[in-house]
């Protein structure tokens, strides 16, 4: 994979990974809070750095049935959300491209 | 055989056959016959004069000096019908050689055979004047050498009458010197300026103190030949050839064939010779794989020479560092042998860092914050040092070994003492530092990083055209600037600031601290000049998008430019042409993420990779070639070298030249794959 280095985000408010504080999303690029994980409240994100993304997966979920794909931290590995890879309900396709972070595993950096 | 050729040539046959009594009557003593006809030789161009050589000719009985000499007429102007010379200009400066290395019977002979004259009586007398210091007859002298234009004319005589002033100050003659300044430097109308610094000089006390202040090194130096040298200026070169000219064509010569030979290393002593143009061989540069390094557990991020350029330091993401010595000291004397000598395991995550002192005793690593200091000849760990609260990109000792500089993606530039204590901080620098290097005359400090991904406002309708990227690690939000700066390592003042479009990874300094080498994302490496701040020279064809990649300058003059890639490739540039030498395979899958030269070996470096492995590159050597015909066993000292195991440590594999290099067809390649089959 190589080395890479992490992403500093700068804005009002970091959101960072709650196990090693690593820089993931801005308040800026959050779309809305009105979404559930696995841990509770989740939120999603137009756009998220310093995740490393794991293999599609078809899942079925509340709203129909969706590819995603797990993300985790570039530093830690944890899992932290999942990205969306297609929608089939077309209701649901604005979620296309979009991350879901999960709220319980995020802190706030600066 | 060469002395007989010459021999052949030359009226002065003394001893060739035999009878050394045809040398004529004075030019040897008794002892130097019985050493043979080079002793002869010698003898006659360093301790006899013309005269002997004279004699030598009178005694042969071939020519009578400048009697017997009938000039030769022939036709044109030109050396030969098809040239561009004028063979009048090419035999005066033949003479001039001559006569300059002390030739001067033949530089006569020369003359009378040509025609031509070297330069007319004037101009000889005129240099012995000035040599001599005859400064009067030297301005007579001038009015004869048709100096082309009338301010020339003054400027000249000012230049005379000014060695002539200066040399009366400095002989302690005031009142001459004055005299002189006033009467004749003075009615010159010189620039009144130049006429005042010249008259303060007269109150110098000292001769040493006029020389430093005038810049000029007294009637004894080099001032003399130096003012002849300068009047060339004004006097036409028709009149007065420049000195030692057919010299500074065949430099010019030189350094033409130099530019040209792309493949320029030279082994050391090599000589420039006349005969042929110079062109390094191919095969004399470093482009056989012929060790593999295999130890590591992850991929290896990078690579670092110690000073002595005996040992390798590399840095894994499998928490290790190793330090690799060339040839074990128990069991093997071979030079090709390579042993994983320590391996330096006390990091929590991948190291990224490497940086040997200057006497190589102790070599830092860095792994995210932490920098650890350890003793490079027993591995153990000296001091850990937790000063940044990121990353730490970059380290390195400082050019008088008093201490080192760490940098990271904290913002912070920290010095440190040589024993590991904390000296002074830069503070909060304008970039996330990703790498810096220090000038090695240790005035600059230039460091490359990013900025931070600003605040990205999403498009008030979310997009729906369902396009996905591709997978992987996700892009930033939007992007980031980066940018270099370059300090004044004195004052710590920003002297430059550049901003750049893409990922900066890799800074490294030339030798001579004039020149930067840096990697820039996508796919470029550029040289930038420190003294105009400019981009001088891209690099273009290695892969570069997301991943820390460096490169390096390498060779005899650095005259290489060596960088990994993303495509498992080492890449190899002339440096001064920008064209690509070498597409070096071999690496297996991933990035090459570092290279590095070795400071001792010319026609060595190393590379490392994500295939865990690093690979050094050597010269195949002429030896090789010889084998192929034979078809013997690879003669590759390290394929046929031991495997070392450091117990419980892993193993190092020796592996042949290119093997696992597949497609590469050159005679090497095909020769070591033919090996295999046996």
């Amino acid at each position: 994979m190589g080395m890479s280095y992490r992403r500093y985000l700068s804005g009002e408010r970091i959101y960072g990974c709650s196990t090693c504080k690593t820089h993931l999303a801005t308040i800026h690029s959050m779309m809305s809070r009105a979404f559930n994980g696995q841990h509770g409240r989740a939120y999603l994100f137009d756009g998220v750095v310093n995740i490393v993304e794991g293999e599609p997966d078809d899942r079925p979920m509340t709203t129909g049935q969706h590819i995603v794909r797990d993300i985790y931290c570039i530093k830690c590995q944890t899992v932290l959300g999942w990205k969306y890879d297609k929608a089939f309900e077309p209701s649901q396709k604005y979620k296309e491209g979009k991350y879901i972070l999960e709220r319980n595993l995020l802190v706030d950096v600066q | 055989m060469r002395f007989t050729d010459l021999n052949r040539g030359l009226p002065i046959s003394a001893s060739s056959d035999g009878s050394p009594d045809h040398a004529g009557p004075s030019s040897l003593a008794s002892g130097s016959v019985v050493d043979g006809p080079i002793a002869v030789t010698n003898g006659h161009t360093n301790g006899f004069g013309p005269m002997t050589n004279g004699s030598a000719v009178m005694g042969n009985g071939v020519q009578k000096r400048g009697k017997m000499i009938t000039k030769v007429n022939l036709p044109g102007t030109t050396l030969y019908n098809d040239s561009m010379v004028d063979r009048e200009e090419f035999v005066r400066l033949v003479i001039q050689s001559l006569r300059d290395v002390g030739y001067i019977e033949s530089a006569a002979t020369l003359e009378a055979e040509s025609g031509y004259t070297m330069e007319s009586l004037e101009v000889s007398q005129f240099r012995r004047y000035i040599l001599e210091g005859l400064w009067s007859k030297a301005e007579v002298a001038l009015e004869t050498l048709g100096v082309e234009d009338e301010e020339g004319f003054w400027d000249a005589k000012f230049l005379i009458r000014r060695q002539k002033y200066l040399e009366l100050v400095e002989a302690r003659k005031p009142t001459t010197a004055l005299h002189v300044l006033r009467n004749e430097l003075a009615p010159l109308k010189v620039d009144p300026d130049q006429l005042h610094t010249l008259s303060s000089l007269i109150m110098c006390s000292e001769p040493e103190d006029l020389r430093n202040r005038a810049g000029w090194d007294g009637a004894s130096g080099t001032s003399r030949q130096h003012l002849l040298d300068t009047l060339h200026e004004y006097i036409p070169s028709t009149v007065m050839i420049p000195q030692r000219r057919f010299t500074t064509l065949l430099e010019q010569a030189r350094s033409y064939q130099r530019q040209k030979c792309v493949y320029h290393n030279p082994r050391p002593n090599t000589t420039f010779s006349l005969y042929t143009d110079h062109r390094c061989s191919k095969f004399d540069f470093p482009r056989i794989t012929t060790t593999i390094l295999e130890v590591h557990t992850d991929e290896v991020w990078n690579i670092g020479w110690s000073h002595d350029g005996n040992y390798l330091a590399s840095a894994s993401r499998d928490k290790s560092a190793i330090i690799w010595r060339r040839g074990s000291s128990n069991n093997s004397t071979s030079p090709g042998e390579w042993t994983a000598y320590l391996v330096l395991r006390d990091h929590q995550d991948p190291v990224g860092c490497l940086a040997w002192s200057l006497d190589d005793k102790v070599l830092l690593t860095s792994s995210e914050q932490v920098i650890k200091m350890w003793n490079a000849s027993t591995g153990a760990c000296i001091r850990t040092l937790e000063d940044h609260t990121e990353t730490v990109t970059a380290l390195a000792w400082l050019p008088d070994g008093s201490g080192f500089i760490s940098g990271g993606l904290d913002r912070k530039i920290t010095i440190w003492n040589a024993d590991g204590k904390l000296r002074d901080s830069w503070g909060t620098t304008a970039i996330r530092l990703t790498d810096f290097s220090i000038t090695p005359d240790f005035k600059r400090l230039i460091a490359v990083g990013m900025e931070d991904v600003p605040p990205y406002y999403p498009p008030s309708e979310p997009t729906r055209d369902g396009s996905l990227p591709p997978g992987g690690v996700s892009q930033p939000v939007t992007k980031a600037a980066h940018r270099m700066l370059v300090f004044d390592l004195a004052t710590k003042q920003t002297e430059f600031s550049v901003k750049f479009e893409g990922d900066l990874t890799s800074v490294k300094t030339s030798e001579d601290s004039k020149y930067l080498l840096i990697n820039h994302s996508p796919n470029e490496v550029q040289i930038w000049d420190l003294r105009t701040m400019r981009t001088i020279r891209r690099y273009s064809n290695l892969k570069q998008s997301r991943h820390v990649i460096r490169s390096c300058f390498g060779g005899v003059d650095e005259n290489f430019i060596v960088s990994g890639s993303e495509d498992a490739t080492v890449y190899v540039w002339h440096r001064e042409s920008g064209d690509l030498l070498e597409s070096l395979k071999g690496h297996g899958e991933g990035s090459v993420n570092s290279v590095s030269w070795n400071p001792k070996n010319e026609r060595m470096f190393a590379s490392c990779s994500d295939d865990r492995t690093i690979r050094i590159w050597e010269a195949p050597g002429p030896g090789m070639y010889a084998q192929d015909a034979s078809s013997e066993k690879v003669p590759v000292q390290p394929s046929s070298a031991s495997t070392l195991v450091e117990k419980g440590k892993g193993k190092t594999k020796q592996a042949s030249a290119l093997d696992g290099s597949e497609g590469r067809v050159d005679s090497i390649g095909t020769w070591i794959a033919h090996d295999h089959h046996i």
